[in-house]
């Protein structure tokens, strides 16, 4: 019951941000306490978004129910290489991920058991009309919602294990650009759509803390990695040549998706009863993603092109974390963060769909306590992009002159809030 | 309230982070503007830029000259780059709009079933639909943009060159009180006040003989004030235009780029037919080709006849034999008894249609035998760049290179190697903003319907490879355009 209501929650609100947070298209806004100390949560049981962060900390963590969204921001400047027309601005879109934990289990007990549902990937962006990178990319729309079961067991007061289920529930995709082909009295060329929703497909993640005083805390935690795979998704192509009919005769495509897998270590420390730190660094292994391959029912692009293939080449990233929370009252406690993350994507290979980059990120946030069981988190994240600059020479020996040459420049607020039940 | 008005700014991303500063932060976008380099002209000064050329620099495409065209030639391109950095009105002599067919040019209609492309002519209808006809239209106001098709260096100091008789594009802007003004006295006369210009002439001085198959008789002729159609430019007489055009065009100072000549044989009209000539000729076992070389008519035994092998038929994988796209509709022949092929050919020399028959016995031609593989009915000269031309156009095209990068040297102008870039285009292609053009015919984005002149698309690149030679030379920060915003091949 607990699932159903929480997947109708996701019908509802089922949105993604673009690369929020960390690098590549992970969004990680999830749970408004770990968001507000930057990200942090590995070596922590704070709440029930442990189930995310570290299943095995989830021994340790409060049963309750959660529930929490982000709105993000982003601004994405674009300035083409050699052609300096001033900046491309997107038509920037403010994006809703979301996260809902439920943990239940004994108050004092050995054991938990938990489900929970967020939107670790995705991404939307909308490039300005006749932006430069048009023929690469001009609108994308990537969004999922992974659900998890948890369970977790303290096999000894300092010492707990967890594990997940994770299931890839929902996953769409909605891709855009054009085409270099255009048809006599158009004013614009070829525009092609690629539309489709994710197979289900199911994942995992482990994890184990140590506890050995109540002023220190030591957490490791792995997630498995996962094919997003869209089969038949349905091609559509406007603004098409009469005569390039049979060259562009794709209805359909399969598409898959390296989605990377994730080791966190993690570190808590309670100097005093009313402040905590937190330290995580997360190594994810991006390099499963080597090339963007699609295939299609017929033809796109000519004669026996049934294929595409762009390379990615993604590499493996590691992002540093470190959080704080001050219990300033016993009503109020307030959270700070910041984390550096470096991209996955190389030198030269950087495309429209995922202008990533190294980045900066500093981290607010606060929980006041209504009552006894409810409380209300607020996080708020922003976050600098480095400036991120190829030219076409780099594109050409890479071979990767499907994408675009230019400078980009990406900056990203988060306001979030969460609501929270104790049991 | 108050203390907050008071905030110095520097402590807003402070209270950005406490989630106070929000909307603020949210409305601001980042900015990367900043460390762009202002668009400058350096050196250069663009008050006044003219255009010296020929069809390219006219905008010429399609196997026509038209207003599109005309809008999206490359000096143009260059005036609207140079406006932003002071550059004065850039005036063309442009085709009116109730006019702008101008001399009609080339449509892709369709595709055969095997996939070749299927064009057809647009008439012009800018007062001259045949080459008989009456002049076009005149245009006799001053012009920035002297680009006249079909102009060969060598032409540029023939007297009438303009009149009734001689070019019709320069005709068409030759002054109606100076009818045997030549090129040369109207560079003088327009770059008196110019402070800036382009010149790229030459290329019609190798291309004419190169795009008839090295059919013109006599084409090492000795005449050097105006060497026959389609032959070869002397050398010697190549390098004195160079040296005058380019001492009449910095005689007032003014700075500018000269542009040497690329390679044609790399061009999608010699490049496009051979491969399918080889691969059917391949498919069906047929080991090689008679045809005609140069332009000397003789028998079978005078020697202008010459056997190629199937294999030595250039394609991607190898061999030098080049058909010419004109040759395309005739391919289909060979293995047959015709003379539609010598029809054609005959048809192109405008002579009277009585003199055929005396024209096939001159060339000892029978149209009862096989067309293309006996030496009775051999491929027409005018179909194929054969190995011993294109030695003929390299050493030209080499030779008229070298004059042309010496008289730049000598003024200190800008050079834009256009052989050494369309070289890389015949190579490897040239990717644009996540597109990649390439020197193919109709998909290749960069060559028109005619597969000699550039399309916008090709156009828009030459402008940006003289604007880098420009912020080279002079120190100009001039930005370049989005090529991609510059059509290629439209398809119906």
């Amino acid at each position: 019951m607990q699932v159903k209501s929480l997947l109708l929650a996701g019908g509802a609100l089922l949105a993604a941000s673009s690369g929020a947070y960390a690098s590549g298209f992970q969004v990680g806004l999830t749970g408004q306490k770990n968001v507000g100390m930057g990200g942090t949560g590995t070596g922590l049981y704070l709440d029930q978004a442990s189930q995310f962060y570290n299943p095995g900390a989830f021994a340790f963590a409060p049963t309750g129910f959660q529930v929490g969204g982000n709105m993000a921001i982003p601004r994405i400047s674009f300035r083409p290489d050699g052609a300096d027309q001033g900046q491309r601005t997107l038509q920037n879109k403010n994006v809703f991920p979301f996260s809902g934990f439920v943990g239940f289990g004994p108050k004092e007990g050995k054991w938990r058991l938990g489900l929970g549902a967020y939107t670790p990937f995705g991404s939307e962006l909308h490039y300005a009309q006749g932006w430069e990178g048009r023929y690469s990319l001009t609108d994308i729309n990537l969004r999922s919602v992974f659900v998890q079961a948890t369970a977790a067991y303290a096999i000894t007061p300092q010492l707990s294990v967890g594990a997940g289920l994770v299931m890839l529930a929902y996953g769409d995709v909605d891709l855009q650009r054009d085409v270099p082909i255009q048809a006599q009295g158009s004013a614009a060329p070829l525009h092609a759509q690629l539309t489709g929703k994710a197979d289900h497909k199911l994942g995992y993640n482990l994890g184990v803390m140590f506890k050995p005083s109540d002023k220190l805390s030591v957490g490791i935690s792995y997630r498995s990695a996962i094919d997003a795979h869209v089969s038949s998704g349905d091609v559509t192509l406007t603004n098409r040549p009469a005569s390039l009919a049979s060259s562009f005769s794709a209805t359909q495509f399969d598409v898959t998706l390296p989605l990377p897998d994730v080791y966190s270590v993690g570190l808590g420390i309670r100097p005093s009863d009313k402040l905590l730190l937190a330290f995580d660094a997360n190594l994810v292994g991006w390099s499963r993603y080597q090339n963007l391959q699609f295939t299609y029912n017929g033809n796109l692009g000519g004669a026996g092109v049934t294929s595409s293939s762009s390379k990615r080449e993604y590499q493996d990233a590691l992002a540093f974390r470190v959080g704080a929370q001050y219990k300033v009252t016993d009503k109020f406690t307030l959270r700070a963060g910041t984390f550096y993350d470096f991209s996955c994507v190389r030198d030269g290979f950087v495309t429209p769909e995922t202008p990533d980059a190294d980045r900066i990120g500093a981290t607010a946030g606060f929980t006041y306590e209504i009552g006894s069981r409810f409380g209300i988190d607020g996080s708020f994240l922003f976050e600098d992009f480095r400036k991120r600059s190829q030219t076409q020479d780099d594109l050409i020996s890479n071979g990767t002159t499907d994408r675009v040459a230019g400078t980009y420049k990406t900056t990203i607020s988060v306001p979030g809030v969460g609501l929270y039940v104790k049991f | 309230m108050t203390t907050l008005r008071f905030t110095p700014k520097a402590a807003r991303p402070a209270l950005a982070l406490l989630g106070l500063g929000l909307v603020g932060l949210a409305g601001c976008q980042s900015d990367i503007n900043s460390s762009a380099p202002a668009p400058s002209a350096g050196s250069a000064n663009f008050t006044r830029y003219i255009a010296v050329g020929n069809s390219l620099t006219a905008g010429y495409a399609d196997d026509g000259l038209y207003l599109e065209g005309q809008l999206n030639s490359y000096p143009n391109i260059l005036a609207q780059q140079f406006a932003q950095v002071g550059g004065g009105a850039f005036t063309q002599p442009l085709f009116t709009t109730a006019q702008a067919n101008g001399s009609g040019y080339l449509r892709l209609t369709g595709f055969t079933a095997t996939g070749s492309p299927i064009t057809a002519r647009v008439p012009g209808n800018a007062g001259r639909t045949t080459p008989t006809a009456a002049p076009y239209t005149k245009y006799t106001d001053a012009i920035n943009n002297l680009g006249v098709p079909g102009i060969r260096l060598a032409d540029i100091q023939t007297p009438g060159y303009g009149s009734v008789l001689g070019n019709p594009y320069f005709e068409r802007i030759t002054p109606d009180a100076t009818p045997l003004q030549s090129y040369f006295q109207r560079v003088k006369a327009e770059v008196a006040s110019a402070t800036f210009f382009t010149c790229w002439l030459g290329n019609n001085d190798v291309l004419g003989y190169a795009t008839s198959g090295g059919s013109a008789q006599n084409a090492s002729n000795t005449n050097l004030a105006t060497p026959p159609a389609n032959t070869i430019t002397r050398t010697d007489s190549f390098n004195l235009k160079a040296i005058r055009i380019i001492n009449a065009l910095t005689a007032n100072n003014a700075k500018g780029v000269v542009s040497n000549i690329p390679d044609v044989t790399g061009i999608p009209f010699f490049t496009t037919v051979g491969p399918v000539v080889k691969a059917t000729l391949t498919a069906k076992s047929v080991p090689g080709m008679v045809i005609l070389t140069g332009g000397n008519p003789g028998a079978a035994t005078s020697g202008n006849r010459k056997q190629i092998t199937t294999a030595d038929i250039r394609d991607a994988s190898g061999g030098r034999q080049l058909f010419t796209l004109t040759s395309s509709n005739f391919i289909p022949l060979v293995g047959t008894a015709t003379g539609r092929p010598w029809k054609y050919i005959y048809g192109q020399t405008g002579l009277p249609a009585a003199g055929f028959g005396s024209y096939l016995t001159s060339f000892a031609i029978d149209t009862t035998q096989l067309f293309g593989v006996t030496a009775g009915n051999p491929i027409p000269s005018a179909f194929v760049l054969d190995d011993a031309e294109q030695t003929v156009v390299a050493t030209a095209t080499t030779a008229y290179n070298t004059s042309l990068q010496n008289a730049a040297n000598a003024k200190g102008l800008a050079f834009f190697d256009a052989n050494a870039y369309f070289r890389t285009i015949a190579s490897n292609g040239y990717a644009t903003n996540g597109v990649n053009n390439s020197a193919n015919f109709i998909s290749g984005n960069l060559f028109s319907l005619d597969g000699v002149h550039p399309t916008p698309r090709g156009y828009a690149l030459v402008a940006n490879e003289i604007i880098k030679t420009i912020n080279a030379k002079y120190g100009a920060t001039l930005p370049q355009v989005n090529a991609n915003d510059y059509r290629g091949v439209l398809f119906p």
